[in-house]
């Protein structure tokens, strides 16, 4: 008789199968140089967010709509009357700038410790990848309410990169899908939004887990735990745990307490202040001292020089050396480039503020999205069509002679309302060019002579002359 | 002695963690799974249907004895929109007494239409008389007759669909 249990046998007969065993083994038993520690937290944390992120966006596709006409009426059915929906969207929508914050974050520990160095110069530029991605989410993402922070804000964002020397223009272009933001471009960050950035984020963490995995963990910067060694379970395990939920109820917190913000629908004629997500503040605060053609320095020159040397870093930097205290001179730059960043958020929020103008405006954009978020979900009307009207005969044309329910009604529609893929509404037909009651006879006659194509009849001589009179008459009331 | 001790220590410690790493995890998974859960399946249960009484216009204008084809407008709640959908049905009124078939074929849902005195559908050549009485063809049953009522002289109808391609008629719901 063998001692093993059944749920051993199990485990067994799956890893003779599979060989999950030797895979488990490789995952939880990688040495940590120097031990365990909570500053490692923070990729698994992002690795973790990532999945939350995916899981809730796909979920709000259930009820989510990507055109201009009903984006904002089923982001407001999730919002507001869906069982779930704004604690779901609440972790979506903070999620994304959780996102960032653990990215710098991780970006920062890997700095500080020098973690790119030492055969990680892939793992690092990789990572550095990985920021845009999360970027482009940010920027993606924000259109997809087609509220009026959403539209303007998009506008803004998509002008400023049409601003940019050279490519600018048709860059632009090929964001908006055309010369304005139109349903056409919710479409395409639509797509880059769930699903080119989501597959593209998750070909690039692979990559990144595996040569850092290939690599190893670079352990501290000093010498002094040398000879102490953690395996990645259960410590590590149990740290980066315990980081996931920090994580994950803070954004439960925060979607609760204050929950994603929805204002009302885009109105591109209003004259709405449009101001970026946070993470764009620092950009947006600069922009107002570089005024005209010196706009390309925030928008172009200062991230091209930061992210080109985020790029270049462990190429340049190939001193052996890690501890951050005895390279003052980079971790100064990354201290205050981040502190740079921070300050200009708080200014240009501290402006938005004082400025009486402003101040005033935003405040009046705010309360207006704080009535439409309390006002109770009143689902979109569609398809209200004026012909129901002739169908009651109330103020409308009346019922349609009979000769036209009989030869017309198929495919025109019962009330002239028209048919999907058959017949045109006939509605509002007086308002239209070469549709006089005479035209409309003679259609009857010799519709190709009007340039009318198949399905359409060439003639119908079944229809008497009186009949004809009768639906020309009516087909003009109709509205 | 004290290193076979150490080792249980060691194994105590790894197990302790990993449960509660393992809790932390099922913790969230239930938060996130339970919300996606009433999210994705309670409209789906609570989504009623809507009293749809339609407008035909008022009684005499119909007219006597011939099939009629008029529409309706039904009122549809999904999700985050009220559609107006158009649906056709039949009246025939002889007097005081009035039927109104829908136009939804029986069998499997094709536009049922009107030659003469009969109902046809084109689709599938199934034939019912004037009282929807089936005539042949592979319809399952009579054409369906729709609850009707006159309020002041107006005719109103409250549009129902029902299942297909059984020999009883059953409202879809």
């Amino acid at each position: 008789m063998t001692d093993k249990s059944k749920v051993d046998q199990l485990v067994d007969w799956v890893d003779e199968r599979t060989g999950v065993k030797a895979l488990m083994d490789e995952a939880l038993n990688e040495p940590i140089r120097g031990g365990a520690r909570w500053a490692y937290v923070f990729g698994s944390a992002l690795l973790f967010l990532f999945v939350v992120q995916v899981v809730t966006g796909i979920v709000m596709t259930l009820y989510y709509v990507p055109t201009a006409d009903h984006a904002h009426a089923s982001v407001a059915y999730i919002q507001k009357a869906v069982p779930g929906g704004a604690l779901l969207r609440g972790i979506h929508h903070y999620g994304s700038s959780a996102m960032v914050i653990l990215a710098v974050a991780h970006l920062a520990q890997t700095f500080l410790y020098g973690a790119y160095k030492q055969k990680r110069e892939l793992v690092w530029v990789i990572g550095v990848v990985m920021l845009l991605i999360v970027l482009g989410f940010g920027f993606t993402g924000y259109l997809l309410t087609w509220d009026q922070a959403a539209y303007f804000g998009t506008k803004v964002g998509t002008s400023i990169a049409g601003e940019i020397p050279g490519v600018g223009p048709i860059q632009q272009k090929i964001m908006l899908g055309g010369t304005e933001l139109t349903t056409v471009t919710l479409s395409r960050f639509f797509t880059a939004h769930v699903f080119l950035l989501p597959l593209l984020l998750a070909l690039l963490a692979g990559l990144h887990v595996s040569l850092f995995r290939k690599a190893g963990p670079a352990g501290p910067y000093h010498n002094r735990d040398d000879n102490k060694v953690d395996r990645f379970y259960p410590k590590q395990v149990f740290f980066d745990s315990v980081a996931m939920l920090v994580v994950f109820v803070t954004l439960v917190y925060l979607a609760m307490k204050m929950p994603a913000e929805l204002g009302p629908v885009a109105d591109p004629s209003s004259d709405y202040l449009a101001r970026p997500p946070w993470y764009f503040m620092p950009l947006f605060q600069l922009l107002k001292w570089f005024p005209g053609p010196w706009s390309i320095v925030p928008t172009v020159v200062l991230p091209g020089v930061i992210f080109g040397a985020l790029f270049l870093l462990p190429f340049l930097d190939r001193k052996a050396e890690r501890n951050p205290f005895k390279r003052p001179i980079a971790s100064l730059v990354l201290l205050l480039t981040l502190a740079g960043s921070i300050g200009l958020i708080f200014l240009a929020r501290h402006q938005d503020r004082t400025n009486p103008e402003f101040a005033e405006k935003l405040k009046k954009q705010e309360e207006e999205m704080h009535a439409f978020f309390k006002a109770p979900f009143e689902p979109q009307v569609i398809g209200a069509t004026t012909a129901m009207v002739g169908a009651t005969g109330a103020g409308g044309s009346g019922a349609a002679p009979a000769a036209y329910m009989e030869h017309c009604a198929d495919c025109h529609g019962a009330n002239g309302q028209g048919e999907a893929d058959l017949g045109p509404p006939l509605t509002g037909m007086s308002a239209k060019p070469r549709r006089t009651a005479e035209d409309l006879f003679k259609i009857m006659e010799d519709a190709r002579a009007y340039d009318l194509k198949k399905p359409m009849p060439a003639s119908f001589p079944d229809i008497s002359e009186a009949d004809k009179k009768a639906i020309v008459e009516w087909m003009l009331k109709l509205k | 002695m004290s290193d076979h001790l150490s080792t249980q220590d060691n194994t105590e410690r790894r197990s302790f963690l990993g449960v509660l790493s393992g809790l932390i995890a099922g913790g969230i998974t239930a938060v996130l799974g339970i919300n996606i859960g009433r999210f994705a399946v309670s409209p789906a249960l609570s989504a009623a249907g809507v009293e749809n009484w339609s407008d035909l216009g008022p009684v005499a204008e119909i007219p006597e004895g011939k099939p009629v084809k008029r529409n309706v407008v039904v009122s549809q709640e999904a999700g985050w929109g009220k559609f107006q959908a158009q649906r056709a049905v039949w009246v025939i009124r002889n007097g005081e007494k009035v039927t109104v078939f829908t136009a939804v074929c029986p069998h499997l849902g094709c536009t049922v239409n009107a030659k003469e005195d009969v109902f046809i559908c084109a689709c599938h050549d199934s034939k019912w008389d004037v009282a929807g009485n089936s005539q042949g063809g592979p319809t399952p049953r009579g054409l369906d007759s729709l609850e009707y009522k006159v309020e002041g002289d107006v005719l109103k109808v409250r549009y129902q669909d029902f299942k297909q391609g059984i020999p009883q008629k059953e409202v879809l719901s």
